[in-house]
């Protein structure tokens, strides 16, 4: 029996749920493995019943809590993919202001008040709200990743995240170092398995697959200083996909 | 010495790459930077690089290597094509070179990696001498700015005429077939001698102790305070082993095709520096604090590869101190502080019993075997008895282990439960449910086939333990190579002297091999004592409550007449060594195995070296004497 999957949506850009189409003919192959029952972004048939839940998208309001948890009662597993869903990504920036203030720089005057669709809490990851069995970080996933994740778990593996920097893949590809090149990056610090993707382009990482469990921060800080980029371009950085500050509960 | 002109060079290069039989490898330019790529156009080709960003280790070890492919839709099917393709490197430098040989040393030392050998074997090398020296390069101290062997040709660019030395046969059929040349002059070769004289001088950095030192230095310094300084700077990112020309160790995973039937075993590149290098199934982590991983680099280069192999595995490229952002990784910096303020805290850090080994054949290749009995021992111990489907005896000892494959899950180093015993073809293995492997494993049934590799490793002497007392200490799943060890001594009972086994567990429901206990319950000649940590209302248990050590007391022993053996977890040894002791035994009689996370079985791949020991040649049975003094041990 192939395991059954539905794709799940929340705040984000949808950029991760199209990157599986961007699979190409590897989808054709995919959907060999799998039986896709749910997924708003690519066709119209809707079931309740499938074993792997996949979740896009930050959770930004009670009444997503209220349908992730839902969702997480009929899985099996839960795969969190991208940013926004593994780390809240872009999406937790927001939290630096209170709601009050973030619905009146974009809403203004208008009244939202007892409207469901804005009542919002401060941007949550997935695993802040229900038990995440897998993660496929990235903004946007790695396809490669994504497809290894799926297969072992089809092959009742437990797919393992690299637990080493960025700074791995970026040596296997033979680039030279950003930081050579009078840029900056997070690689150091950043978990490893994008394949050194920004690095590679001659960009420095942003560190959207999260940071490790224990990173080098003081080590990182120190490199900053070292190559003299200023505190206010690297803490905007740190925020970006990692922010950490949060003006309300 | 030969020579050619600049256009005759072009023209030999160029003539090697229009041959299509095969892969022409040279130095290029990348960025401002350098690395050896496959050659297009002879135009690529650069004779006056400093240093490339990697090493040619990539074309010996490439970064992901299929090692073989299987079909887990059939019984059991693997399939291996050895890379045959030749391949010639061009522009390769003298530290490279050395590089190179003590990667032919390491790899080609039985047990031979053929996977690499036969990469080997279709490899030439095209040294070239040294023109530009690398910014952080100190090849010249150590002696790597030239070399007198290890290539096939070593070409010098003196600008208009390439002089070219011929190292083998083959480097000078090469020039014979594809090139024209005339026979260098005096002046061309004195150019040369010039050159390489010249070398030493022109490097900025230099090294203030001779690297014939470097051994003696680490030795005195293991408790230096540098270990800890550079190790707060560290990211554990692996960068300094990645790029180091004489880091080779390697990791092995599988890899299914989206089609979920065929997949392949893969090697790919590791490094001591990562986090999870020493992790095992049952989520320990040996070297887990980045000050012993950042240690261990150094002593593996300075301590334990020239105790095992005569070199100094450092030649000096300067790679891993140029790509190290905190600047912690190079070691001239680190052997020249050391030699500026060495504590003289003497450590020995020695290497046990070093043995011939019996592996032969493909190294990687498992052994199709069947399961032929099953049991559900407790709730995450399974029991196996296994047979090589070739009918062949394991030919093991008490306290060897296997290397089991489920492909496309992977591999697990299993140790061996049952006794050898004559004419019998099966043994039998005790898995906990860990990690991938032992859980698939826990899901297959009778009849259902596995990959052996092994036996691996050195198991108890038991020649040395005859007419000897001996005494059993085994800890949790510590009792499934003891009981290889245990059956052994039973069925040739009459040639020990006193017997005694202490078993701990953590609960009445965690005890292993309970029919075996039974069995030796009615025997008079073996003394038992049994504890767990805890007892469940409700369950029926008669020995002890507490720790193994507890036990030791209950047992009346010589201590100058037995020999104690220990298998447990890692935690029991500490507390268990010190109560013998306290008892008035001595180290010599004291013998433990050690959990580690062996992954090639053949002391190539790193992962369960603890200081210069590899666990799965020197161990998993090791002499307490003997490894009692290494910091990493216990």
């Amino acid at each position: 029996m192939k395991p059954r999957v539905a794709v799940f949506d929340f705040s984000s850009c949808e950029g991760c749920e199209l990157q599986l189409f961007n699979l190409e003919e590897k989808f054709l192959d995919l959907i060999k493995i799998v039986d896709v029952v749910s997924f708003r972004e690519g066709m119209k048939e809707h079931s309740d019943l499938y074993d792997i839940a996949i979740i896009d998208g930050s959770i930004m309001r009670p009444m997503d809590a209220e349908r992730l948890k839902v969702i997480r009662k009929n899985a099996k597993t839960v795969v969190a993919i991208g940013a926004c869903a593994c780390i809240g990504g872009v999406n937790k920036l927001r939290n630096q202001w209170t709601s009050e203030n973030v619905k009146r720089e974009v809403y203004g005057d208008a009244d939202l008040e007892g409207n469901p669709l804005f009542d919002v809490f401060p941007a949550k990851a997935v695993d802040e709200v229900v038990k995440v069995d897998y993660y496929v970080p990235g903004c946007p996933i790695d396809r490669a990743e994504f497809t290894k994740v799926i297969t072992a778990i089809a092959m009742g593996r437990e797919p393992r995240l690299p637990n080493y920097p960025v700074c791995v893949e970026c040596k296997l590809r033979e680039n030279q170092c950003v930081f050579e090149l009078g840029m900056f990056c997070l690689g150091p610090i950043t978990r490893a398995g994008c394949n050194a993707i920004c690095p590679t382009h001659r960009d420095g990482c942003a560190g959207c697959r999260g940071f490790l469990e224990d990173a080098n921060m003081d080590a990182l800080k120190d490199v900053l200083r070292k190559y003299n980029v200023p505190m206010d371009k690297w803490l905007k950085r740190f925020d970006m996909f990692n922010c950490k500050i949060k003006r309300e509960k | 010495m030969k020579s050619m002109t600049k256009d005759q060079w072009f023209t030999f290069v160029d003539g090697l790459i229009q041959d299509d039989t095969r892969d022409i490898i040279g130095v290029q330019s990348k960025g401002k930077r350098f690395h050896f790529g496959f050659l297009e156009s002879v135009q690529d080709l650069r004779l006056d690089h400093d240093v490339t960003l990697l090493p040619p280790k990539k074309f010996l070890l490439p970064t992901h290597e299929e090692l073989f492919r299987f079909d887990i839709s059939k019984l059991f099917e693997v399939s291996c094509s050895k890379p045959d393709r030749p391949q010639i490197l061009i522009g390769v430098h003298p530290y490279d070179v050395i590089a190179i040989q003590q990667m032919d040393a390491v790899y080609q030392n039985p047990p031979v990696d053929d996977i690499y050998e036969a990469r080997r074997k279709n490899t030439l090398i095209i040294a070239s001498d040294i023109l530009s020296i690398a910014d952080r390069s100190f090849a010249g101290s150590l002696g790597n700015h030239v070399v007198t062997s290890g290539y096939d040709l070593l070409v010098t660019d003196l600008g208009d005429t390439v002089v070219i030395d011929e190292g083998t046969t083959a480097g000078r059929d090469l020039l014979k077939d594809f090139g024209e040349f005339q026979e260098a002059l005096t002046p061309e070769i004195e150019r040369v001698k010039r050159l390489r004289a010249e070398l030493p001088a022109r490097y900025k950095h230099k090294l203030k102790i001779d690297k014939f030192r470097w051994t003696e230095l680490l030795l005195n310094n293991y408790t230096h305070p540098i270990w800890d300084e550079n190790a707060r700077k560290c990211f554990s990112c692996g960068t300094c082993t990645l790029v180091c020309p004489t880091c080779f160790c390697y990791d092995v995973d599988d890899v299914m095709d989206m089609n979920m039937k065929e997949g392949k075993r893969v090697r790919t590149w590791d490094g001591c520096l990562l986090r999870d290098f020493t992790l095992i199934g049952s989520g320990e982590i040996f070297r887990r604090a980045p000050v012993d991983r950042y240690r261990h680099r150094f002593y593996r280069k300075g301590v334990y590869l020239p105790r095992r192999f005569g070199f100094v595995a450092c030649v000096g490229c300067g790679r891993c101190a140029t790509q190290c952002l905190s600047d912690i990784a190079d070691p001239l910096n680190v052997m020249n502080t050391l030699a500026a303020s060495s504590v003289e805290a003497r450590m020995d850090l020695p290497i046990p019993h070093e043995e011939p080994h019996r592996q032969k054949g493909p190294v990687f290749m498992p052994k199709s075997a069947t399961i032929i009995r099953k049991e559900k021992m407790t709730k995450t111990d399974t029991f196996y008895e296994i047979e090589l489907d070739s009918k062949e005896p394991l030919g093991h000892q008490p306290g060897q282990f296997v290397e089991v494959s489920i492909f496309g899950i992977g591999e697990a180093p299993i140790s061996i439960a049952s006794a050898p015993e004559a004419g019998r073809s099966s043994f039998e293995l005790l898995v906990r449910r860990v990690g991938n492997v032992t859980t698939h494993l826990e899901a297959l049934n009778v009849g259902e086939k596995v990959g052996i590799r092994g036996p691996f490793g050195n198991g108890f002497d038991v020649e040395r333990l005859r007419k000897r007392d001996l005494m059993f200490i085994a800890g949790g799943c510590g009792m499934a190579p003891m009981r290889s060890l245990v059956n052994y001594v039973l069925a040739h009972r009459s040639e020990f002297g006193e017997v005694s086994l202490l078993y701990g567990c953590k609960d009445p429901d965690s005890i292993l091999f309970n029919a075996d206990l039974n069995v030796w319950k009615t025997r008079s000649d073996i003394v038992q004592k049994f504890t767990v940590d805890y007892c469940q209302d409700g369950v029926c248990w008669d020995g002890n409550i507490g720790v193994i050590t507890n036990l030791i007391p209950l047992v009346d022993f010589d201590p100058v007449k037995t020999a104690a053996i220990i298998v447990g977890p890692p935690v029991m040894y500490r507390f268990v060594i010190k109560e013998l002791k306290n008892r008035g035994m001595t180290d010599e009689n004291i013998i433990v195995s050690l959990e580690r996370r062996m992954k090639c079985g053949v002391g190539k791949c790193g992962h369960c070296q603890f200081n210069g020991v590899y666990v799965c040649l020197e161990g998993p049975v090791f002499n307490y004497g003997d490894i009692k003094d290494l910091p990493e041990a216990f």
